[in-house]
């Protein structure tokens, strides 16, 4: 098997100069292609800010250690050469851009993307044909489509349109960052079809959730642990039902 | 006050002031012009030790009055279909040869200076530099018909030292016109002058782009005397010069008049943009809406200052509202502001707000994790902040401002 993304070792520290805290320590994970990975921790537990770390936010500084997807160098790239190569954030706390709709956001990173990539720009037309595709099949309002990005939205409806860019960019890689939380019943299972529609054998997924339900949606093919910025605990999907039923403490056998 | 006497009131001239004072003594004297200069002689060039001017310093960007040696090309607005266009070469004004109907104009040999620009000394510099015998054209004009055609004003003068235009409407009970105008002249010193007088009912849409190089100084001073319902609605779109000054002093005389002052500045590197604005209140029941949205990069200046008067007991009922927004793109910008309400009727509704601030880092980020270049999520934010100024721009023209904002965001990125 193919890994797909491949953290060795990763130290990571959050804030400048002395400021500067280590929150990832050590931490080593494999996400081979055609997988779904699900990271589950305590609150703290650095979940997020891996996820920033591998997306390159500013004021998130590797201190050792690798990070690669499909065998290239993600540290090196600035985050939109990351994005270009496929690899996408779902965010835990969606940000609002003011005065950008929807669609002239998500048409212009996807041109932006294509351009990095040396390919054509999407047509009109097309992209037109895409986003409605997309957004029918997420129960997105097609007035929702031309509102400042997130600007008034609800917490449920920003998850949404996570999943929406999601699916309109196709990325090779995804991470999802709690991207449950925060959905109804139903927005929970129409967010997960989305994801399972995306599931092929090129592509790689990691879900950080806190909760069982969305695994029982989202089939994960792994689930780990990550406590104190490492990953300490690795297994099947049973694993996360372990962890719903007994607790972090339980499981780890320690207070996490 | 003779024009004579008023020749070297100032202790210390500079070579600009010396050269203006020669010029205007070598004009024919007229009632006007001597009390319009003395007036201006009284202070001469607008300085930093005037309250007004504190950001913005005419006589010191001025010291001496050089013919910019390269004739730029400043991308402003391009002329609309249909659009009538009167041109201004900075000497005189070109008219077409039919007027829309509804329009009338005429070459003014002298005009009363009018009240409202008492306290403005560029406005009394250009009246007293303008009309007939002087080096240039003042062209009054009269609107008395709802004109739909846009009314194009080219203020494209020459290289030279000077370009002094000036322009008064007087729009007739329930006339309506709209204005565009491309403030992109090429002498050193450029002042503008327009008069707006607005009788009952009467509307006045005017939008405007300035833009200029470091070799130049721009003042752009307008007035607007409101009669009862009538409406006055001004959007612009600045890009500074060496130092840039665009006033605007609205007077409402009549109930239930209107007026909107929206404002949109980019300012880059050693550029200097002002928009100082006054409303005066001075009749019931009438509303003001101000938005002034700036983006300023390093080495640029931005300026705001903006007043709303509301006398006792004529101010009843007052609506107003002012808002100055910036952006400081880089450290080394520039932001001041002055937003100021003076009122002293009771009963009135008025608010004011003025931050300054950067571009949210958050959301750079989240633009470039989706891809977006740095630059280019710098832009897009900075335009999507700007555009709103823009909103009330002539339909003709709003696109190309947006992209006029655009071009510059993405060349300064
Ligand atoms: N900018 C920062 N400065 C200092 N500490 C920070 C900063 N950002 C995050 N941290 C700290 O890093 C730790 C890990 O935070 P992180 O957001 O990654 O946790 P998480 O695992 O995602 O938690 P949750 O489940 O609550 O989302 C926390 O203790 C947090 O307070
Ligand atoms: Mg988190």
């Amino acid at each position: 098997m193919r890994s797909m993304l491949n953290l060795q070792n990763l130290h990571a520290t959050v804030g400048e100069g002395d400021e500067a805290k280590p929150i990832i320590n050590g931490l080593s994970l494999e996400v081979p292609a055609g997988e779904i990975h699900a990271i589950m921790g305590p609150n703290g537990a650095g979940k997020s800010t891996l996820s920033y770390v591998l997306t390159g936010r500013e004021g998130y500084e590797v201190t050792e250690g690798s990070a690669t997807l499909e065998g290239e160098d993600l540290l090196s790239m600035e985050p939109e050469e990351r994005a270009a190569k496929g690899l996408f954030l779902s965010f835990q706390y969606p940000i609002e851009i003011p005065g950008v709709p929807v669609m002239t956001f998500v048409r212009t990173a996807m041109n932006a993307q294509r351009k990095l990539r040396g390919e054509d720009e999407i047509s009109a037309p097309e992209f037109i044909k895409k986003a409605r595709e997309v957004g029918a099949a997420l129960n997105i309002d097609a007035e929702m489509l031309k509102r400042p990005l997130n600007v008034g939205f609800s917490g449920g409806e920003k998850k949404r349109l996570e999943i929406f860019q999601m699916m309109m960019l196709e990325p090779r890689f995804a991470i999802l960052d709690e991207t449950d939380s925060g959905l109804d019943i139903d927005a929970l299972k129409t967010v997960a079809d989305g994801v399972n529609v995306l599931r092929r054998s090129d592509r790689g997924m990691l879900v950080i959730t806190h909760y069982q339900r969305l695994l029982d949606y989202i089939r994960p093919d792994r689930v780990h642990v990550l406590a104190k910025g490492r990953i300490v605990a690795s297994g099947g999907p049973d694993l996360a039902l372990r962890l719903e039923k007994e607790g972090y403490d339980g499981v780890l056998g320690e207070p996490a | 006050m003779t024009i004579a006497d008023a020749s070297n009131p100032l202790s210390n001239p500079t070579i600009a002031e010396k050269k203006l004072f020669d010029r205007c003594r070598a004009m024919r004297a007229t009632n006007s012009r001597t009390s319009a200069f003395g007036l201006f002689a009284e202070t001469g060039l607008p300085h930093r030790r005037m309250e007004q001017w504190k950001w913005t310093d005419i006589r010191a960007a001025l010291t001496n009055l050089e013919t910019p040696s390269i004739d730029l090309a400043k991308q402003t607005v391009e002329v609309p279909e249909g659009a009538c266009v009167l041109i201004f070469d900075g000497v005189a004004w070109k008219l077409p040869e039919t007027l829309p109907e509804g329009v009338s104009a005429h070459r003014q040999s002298d005009a009363t200076p009018l009240k409202t620009i008492e306290g403005l000394p560029l406005g009394q510099l250009t009246a007293s530099m303008t009309g007939q015998d002087s080096s240039s054209d003042f062209v009054s004009i009269e609107i008395s018909g709802k004109v739909d055609q846009p009314i194009f004003l080219d203020f494209a003068s020459a290289p030279a030292e000077t370009a002094f235009a000036r322009l008064a409407f007087n729009i007739l009970p329930d006339c309506s016109v709209r204005l565009i105008e491309a403030h992109s002249g090429n002498a050193a010193f450029s002042s503008t002058l327009i008069e707006f007088r607005l009788q009952s009912g009467a509307s006045v849409d005017r939008t405007f782009v300035q833009r200029a190089s470091t070799a130049q100084s721009v003042g752009i001073t307008a007035t607007a005397v409101l009669g009862e319902k009538a409406s006055f609605v001004q959007t612009a779109l600045g890009f500074g010069a060496k130092v840039c000054r665009v006033e605007t002093h609205v007077r409402f005389e009549g109930a239930e008049a209107h007026a909107e002052l929206n404002s949109a500045y980019l300012a880059g590197d050693d550029h200097h943009i002002d928009f100082t604005s006054h409303v005066t209140h001075a009749a019931p029941s009438c509303t003001t809406r101000q938005l002034t949205k700036g983006a300023v990069s390093k080495g640029g200046r931005g300026v705001f200052q903006g007043k709303f008067l509301v006398p006792r007991s004529i101010g009843q009922f007052t609506d107003a509202d002012m808002q100055h927004q910036a952006l400081l793109l880089e450290d080394g910008a520039e932001v001041f502001a002055k937003p100021e309400l003076e009122i002293y009727a009771d009963d009135v509704e008025c608010a004011h707000g003025n931050t300054s601030g950067q571009l949210d880092e958050a959301a750079l980020f989240y633009m470039r994790q989706r891809g977006i270049p740095a630059v280019e999520a710098r832009a897009l934010l900075t335009e999507a902040f700007i555009v709103e100024a823009l909103q009330t721009a002539h339909e003709a023209v709003r696109d190309q401002m947006i992209d006029e904002a655009r071009n510059f965001l993405r060349a300064e990125g």
